[in-house]
């Protein structure tokens, strides 16, 4: 068990270590920096209070995420989170969104479906295992939505490589 | 392995093949091609993922941290780091509220020094969202805008606005459910605020002369339209 103080201090380590992830990943949940700082500031708190209740440290990370992804959840509570698998081929990614450039412009336009698990597998480095845990759904679903979600982002690149070619 | 389980593989999560997996690459050539192609939108990937991080957000989530426990009418005090200041001002602010949120704007900025310097792309239509939440509606330009922080106000959050005007630089807080009955001063440190009501709590707009405050107030209320 830590002192108070040592709390303290592995809050403010943890807080350093992980408020940029947990910002971007808030960001791609939402699309608006102002509601990501908000959600991260929300999971923290939230974080804080459960402190002591967190057995293994090494779990920080991943638990920290979920929070962030429960207060999203909080926040839209009346948009349900998109769990809908969408046939991501259908969504025509590369031709969607003409006036958004790059990749950035690909994962906006990605369902949240696909984008969620690709964030938390670039961003947070989680396995499809760890992933699926945090969405409450099965490993083989979520391998498919990450293989989906990089098709697409293969075919949008070949769309723009195509299209430099054809100027 | 096939070269069909490896690209499976590999689209569902590059960094952390199996065993046969790397067996299988290291003998395939048309595979490794397809790996390398994968590590390089990887990378690209990671890049587009790794949006700008707002200054100092460690730090404001370790001042929100702070002041759970303690009261939670005094937040932006808090944040200066004046406890006592904070608590004579609770005691004051029982009398005249509107004036003490004035006094406590000013504090607020004096803390945030970085949102005089940042600018985001977004903060547009961030604006145009915090303001619709607040009740109102923007019905033309009030100048460039810079930034939208949020920033722990009492039980709710406050949104910090931070825009270019004639005058220079303006501070403008929408400060959700915290209710003023008429509009009030203050200045000090070299800062002028004014507090004016609004439909869902109260608005502070904070510059560095009177002159510049009555004419952002003029301002915001000639281009902000407010449901009372």
């Amino acid at each position: 068990m830590k002192l108070p103080g040592q709390e303290d201090k592995h809050f403010e380590q943890v807080v350093r270590a992980y408020s940029a992830d947990l910002y971007r990943y808030a960001y791609w949940l939402c699309r608006e920096r102002f509601l990501a700082e908000e959600l991260v500031q929300e999971a923290f708190l939230r974080a804080w209070k459960g402190w002591r209740t967190l057995r293994d440290p090494a779990a920080t990370k991943a638990w920290l995420f979920t929070i962030v992804r429960n207060e999203y959840a909080r926040a839209f509570a009346r948009k349900r989170i998109d769990i809908v698998d969408v046939d991501v081929y259908e969504l025509d990614i590369a031709d969607s969104r003409p006036t958004v450039a790059g990749v950035e412009g690909m994962l906006a336009a990605l369902p949240l479906a696909y984008r969620e698990p690709l964030a938390l597998q670039v961003l947070g480095g989680f396995s499809c295992a760890e992933i699926a845990a945090m969405l409450h759904t099965t490993e083989g679903a979520v391998m498919t939505r990450l293989t989906r979600a990089r098709q697409a982002l293969r075919t949008h690149e070949a769309g723009r490589e195509k299209q430099k070619g054809a100027r | 392995m096939n070269c069909l389980d490896f690209r499976r593989e590999k689209l569902a999560d590059p960094r952390r093949l199996s065993t046969e997996a790397q067996l299988h690459v290291r003998d395939c050539a048309p595979c490794a091609g397809f790996a390398r192609e994968i590590d390089e939108s990887e990378a690209r990937l990671a890049e587009a993922f790794s949006v700008r991080v707002p200054e100092g957000l460690a730090d404001r989530m370790l001042l929100a941290r702070r002041r759970t426990g303690r009261p939670r009418w005094a937040p932006w005090a808090l944040a200066a780091g004046v406890m006592l200041a904070a608590a004579v001002a609770w005691n004051q602010l029982q009398d005249s509220p509107a004036e003490h949120y004035a006094r406590l704007a000013i504090e607020h900025v004096l803390t945030e020094p970085g949102f005089l310097t940042e600018v985001e792309a977004g903060a547009p239509a961030a604006l145009r969202t915090a303001v619709e939440e607040f009740g109102g509606r923007i019905n033309g330009p009030i100048g460039r805008i810079r930034v939208v922080k949020v920033c722990p106000a009492g039980d709710g959050r406050a949104r910090h606005i931070v825009f270019e005007t004639p005058e220079g630089l303006a501070t403008l807080i929408l400060v959700p459910d915290k209710r003023v009955t008429s509009a009030a001063k203050a200045n000090g440190k070299g800062l002028s605020a004014l507090v004016q009501p609004a439909p869902r709590g109260h608005y502070v707009i904070v510059t560095d002369s009177q002159t510049a405050t009555a004419s952002v107030d003029r301002l915001i209320r000639n281009r902000v339209e407010w449901q009372m």
